[in-house]
């Protein structure tokens, strides 16, 4: 095999060429009548290249269209398989659930087959990433492959074509000119004045004519596999590096503030509203249905930064930001958005202004504010000092003694010290369960309830702006927006390339005079119908009576 | 007032679609009769029907407009309201590639898509509700039209590409083609059986209710067992699994469901839904049967004649122009869109929702059609059945997803 291939017009090609890159003289089938195939112009792609070396064979596979096809129909048909069963990834809180008996219980033998396979998780699995990425690897070869020769071959086009070449066109026209309407000369120039007017670019030279139109559109496909190129690598990257993707779940109760792991701050909810559609809002029709439906709710979301270790005591955190998260409005600050993503109703006291009473004369001797979440060691109310020794969140009795139940602060129970002028210097103990109206002193350092409850304290309520109860439950959702800009680039990319390659036409006419007869021949890579109708038009507006029916070389030749 | 002007000029719509369907095809089979100008007569009757599918889309505008004024969203909430939509964004696409082919034929094969959408819209409940806070966003409007004029314009590309199959198939010696065009034939028809099958008995009135335990399992993998009961409008044939009968209309001495729904199909009212699609493949096949013994051959078969005189290739270009057309429009509606939401509202622009792979499926495999087009000269035959399996995967995405698997787009009124 040579190197190179020599076409009579004396151009050397590259292997692989189909039609000569001057004068577009068919190469391979060069005696053939049929339509002439011109995907690329008939270059050759880097990938048709004697003697390929394993590098190139790397390069020769990914270069593939039908490679490419390929990779796409098996990650369609993997992806449709995934959605068969539930995603492990649905999940509130995937670790804490067992899987494997999960897929067996709920769906059986089929259940277990797919956890077996993996497809219970297979969108982050590495095979189906590796399959994206190979696609990615497929974008980048096949569009380099083709995108050099096809710029090349577009940019150094030769006017005078190869009778052949013009005759096999799709569309294409055989006839003579008659002499009597004038030379063929003058006919050419009218010609291109009426493709000029539909806004060709139309070269001459010696009887022979290219006009051409929206070749940008051929770079189309290259632009939007550029784009997802972008898309694919940012989605990548999200994955790889550290910090351009988090995702931290956090629950807050109404009132609640906590520290949002893996970064510096403090989010704080301060109430949750949810509202429901009246009869006012909604017209007549929807009433009986959309009344009582949800009609909004809001998260009014404080995010703070912690000026001092620790955090969480009043004096320590600095407002950032504050924000009523709604589902399509996240909190946002800096690279951080916060979503609303769930919420459930709940019933839980968050603090309490107490007033500390003589139990029998119900004096009151001082006030002090106790938080049900996060207990400060050490209150002061008037001249007595109450102490935090023990803190039940979900308090129960079990064994006989005071336990909790979760973490939860659903039911909170403290044990209190107060000591202060009449009592003795270690002070009495009271163990304090508001909700269940427990406030009974303790016997020495045990937990038992002394025998007579009646005790020396009281703590009450003095009014109901004392309590703080929370209803609601929230479910946030805390995410950085790191290489975000990347995703819509490529988005953004690929849109223009697809616009560019589909809404506009790439379009060719050739004209050869020699003498007298005329051959003409037209190349669109899509929309023939109209391109048809766009050469008919000129060649009547040239003087020569024209159909488009003229113009369909399949028709004339089947 | 405005809901039954509203509600009317969708009925009135579908019917002038109805009547510019007969009309494409009186245009397009009668241009043999005796006694005419073939040429003329295709002109006059494919512009009277045209103008009446302009007036039928007018119509489905005063719907679509009044429905949004009442409602105060635009009517793409629920099932009813997007495949109205749809179907009207269908129409839509069709004017435009009308408009830029002028081909009656494809008015015949387009506006039964327009009128079956449509039909099949009618189905659901036509109840306006109003949009719960995860909807109340631009995105919805922007997401959903867009991804749906996108589809319309690959339903566009099916109806052209089916056209395309019955011209071209060989009925006589290609029989997988032949079973191919059939089977696409009698799933249309199912479609349409199951829409006469439920207004049939919606008309009449009937019910049926079985009490039912249903078994949801919470995170911690506990069993709750919750009694339920199940509505059918459609004589069950499969009752719910594991259920009684409270109340059973009888229908042609039917009294009592004839089997019970296999336990291995899950999820929400699957006895239901398994009956409902029990009743589409009989009425369908009925259907079918009948139009059979009419045309006393297979239907693609009956067709074919009417076609003999457009080029196929024309309707190889209108069926790949088409959903060269649809393809960027349902790239940025349906996915783009679709991302800028989900990360608007959810932090995350894509979460591998089953809806969110269906779309995805739904491009990619319009993605291989384009690229076996455009580099591997894929055209006519195996083009066209690409357009063909490739509709039937949109509205699987549209209608299945959300019927058989559901998801975070579940609240789509199903």
């Amino acid at each position: 095999m040579t190197d190179n291939i020599k076409c009579e017009c004396g151009h050397l090609n590259h292997v692989g060429t189909v039609l000569c890159e001057s004068c577009g003289k068919p190469l391979a089938d060069d005696d053939g009548q049929g339509l002439l195939e011109m995907r690329y112009d008939g270059v050759a792609r880097r990938s048709q290249k004697a003697n390929p070396n394993v590098l190139d064979r790397i390069w020769n596979f990914f270069s593939s269209v039908k490679v490419a096809v390929y990779l796409i129909v098996i990650t369609l048909v993997l992806a449709s398989l995934g959605t068969i069963l539930r995603q492990e990834n649905t999940f509130y809180n995937p670790a804490l659930t067992d899987m494997e008996k999960f897929y067996r219980e709920e769906y059986g033998l089929f259940g277990q087959i797919y956890y077996s396979l993996g497809l219970s998780n297979m969108y982050e699995s590495w095979w189906f990433r590796g399959l994206l990425l190979m696609i990615g690897t497929s974008l980048v070869i096949c569009s380099l492959d083709r995108v050099l020769p096809l710029y090349r071959a577009l940019s150094k086009q030769k006017i005078r074509k190869h009778l052949s070449f013009i005759t096999r066109q799709r569309v294409a026209l055989q006839t003579e000119l008659d002499p009597s309407a004038g030379p063929a000369d003058a006919w050419l120039e009218r010609f291109a004045a009426a493709l000029r007017a539909r806004r060709y670019k139309v070269h001459m030279e010696d009887g022979a004519l290219l006009a051409e139109k929206n070749r940008f559109s051929r770079w189309g496909p290259y632009i939007n596999h550029i784009g997802l190129i972008i898309f694919l690598l940012a989605t990548l990257l999200r994955t790889l590096l550290p910090g351009w993707s988090m995702e931290e779940d956090i629950s807050f109760i109404e009132g609640e503030t906590k520290a949002i792991a893996g970064t510096p701050y403090y989010l704080k909810i301060d109430k949750f509203v949810e509202e429901f559609y009246t009869e006012e809002d909604l017209h007549e029709s929807m009433r009986e249905k959309g009344v009582g439906m949800p009609k909004r709710f809001e998260a009014e979301a404080t995010l703070y930064a912690c000026l001092e270790e620790p955090c969480g005591q009043p004096g320590t955190l600095e407002e950032l930001a504050r924000h009523q998260i709604i589902i399509n409005e996240p909190l946002k600050y800096d690279n951080l958005a916060i979503y609303l993503f769930y919420y459930e109703p709940t019933d839980q006291i968050v603090w309490m202004n107490l007033t500390l009473e003589e139990r029998d004369t119900r004096k009151p001797l001082g006030q002090f504010e106790l938080d049900m979440f996060n207990p400060a060691p050490v209150m002061q109310a008037g001249e007595y000092e109450i102490r935090v020794t023990d803190f039940f969140p979900e308090f129960i009795i079990r064994d006989g003694a005071p336990a909790t139940k979760s973490r939860e602060p659903r039911n909170p129970g403290v044990v209190l010290n107060i000591a202060g002028p009449g009592t003795p210097p270690e002070g009495y103990r009271y163990l304090f369960v508001p909700k269940l109206g427990i406030m009974e002193e303790l016997e020495d350092d045990s937990y038992r309830l002394k025998a007579e409850p009646e005790g020396n304290f009281y703590l009450s309520l003095a009014s109901v702006d004392d309590v703080r109860l929370a209803h609601y439950k929230t479910y946030l959702s805390v995410r950085s927006h790191e290489g975000m800009w990347m995703i819509w680039l490529g988005a953004a990319i690929f849109m223009i390339g697809v616009v560019m390659g589909f809404y506009w036409q790439h379009r060719r006419i050739w004209v050869r005079l020699d003498g007298q007869s005329l051959a003409l021949g037209a190349h669109t890579n899509k929309n023939w119908m109209s391109l048809r109708r766009e050469v008919a038009d000129a060649l009547t507006r040239s003087g020569m009576e024209a159909d488009q029916k003229d113009l369909d070389n399949e028709v004339k030749r089947s | 007032m405005i809901v039954q002007i509203s509600n009317n000029a969708l009925v009135i719509a579908l019917t002038l679609y109805v009547l510019s369907f007969i009309l494409f095809v009186i245009g397009v089979v009668g241009k043999k009769w005796s006694n005419r100008d073939p040429e003329a007569h295709v002109r006059r009757y494919s512009r009277t029907a045209f103008i009446l599918a302009c007036a039928g889309l007018a119509s489905q505008l005063v719907f679509f407009g009044t429905r949004w004024s009442y409602t105060g969203h635009l009517p793409i909430s629920n099932m009813f309201e997007f495949l109205s939509t749809l179907g009207m964004m269908v129409a839509i696409a069709f004017t435009v590639i009308y408009l830029i082919y002028r081909s009656p034929l494809l008015g015949m094969f387009a506006t039964p898509v327009v009128v079956i959408l449509i039909g099949y819209a009618a189905v659901f409940p036509w109840e306006a509700q109003p949009l719960i806070p995860a909807l109340q966003s631009i995105w919805l409007y922007l997401h959903v039209s867009l991804a749906a004029i996108g589809e319309a314009f690959f339903a566009i590309g099916f109806a052209a590409g089916l056209m395309y199959l019955m011209r071209t198939v060989n009925f006589k010696e290609a029989r997988w083609a032949r079973r191919g065009v059939e089977f696409t034939v009698l799933s249309v028809l199912m479609v349409v059986g199951f829409i006469f099958i439920v207004f049939f008995f919606r008309g009449m009135g009937y019910e049926a209710q079985f009490a039912t335990v249903e078994t949801v399992r919470d995170e911690a993998g506990n069993e709750l067992e919750m009694p339920s009961t199940v509505t059918y409008t459609l004589p069950p044939i499969a009752a719910p699994h594991d259920s009684e009968v409270m109340y059973m209309d009888s229908f042609l001495g039917m009294d009592k469901p004839l089997f019970e729904t296999p336990g291995w199909m899950k999820g929400v009212n699957a006895g239901r839904k398994f009956n409902t699609v029990i009743w589409s493949v009989i009425s369908g096949l009925i259907l079918y049967g009948l139009l059979r013994l009419i045309a006393r051959r297979p239907l693609g078969a009956a067709i074919q004649p009417a076609l003999t005189d457009i080029n196929p290739d024309d309707l190889d270009e209108i069926s790949y122009r088409s959903i060269a057309i649809g393809f960027p429009i349902f790239t940025l509606g349906a996915l783009i869109f679709a991302m800028i939401w989900a990360q608007a509202a959810w932090g995350r622009f894509w979460g591998w929702d089953p809806k969110e792979v269906w779309a995805l499926i739904v491009w990619l495999f319009y993605s291989a059609y384009l690229h076996l087009r455009l580099s591997r000269g894929w055209l006519g035959a195996g083009s066209a059945w690409l357009a063909v399996i490739g509709f039937v995967i949109v509205m699987f995405t549209l209608v299945g997803v959300n019927l058989i698997i559901a998801g975070l787009h579940s609240y789509a009124g199903v």
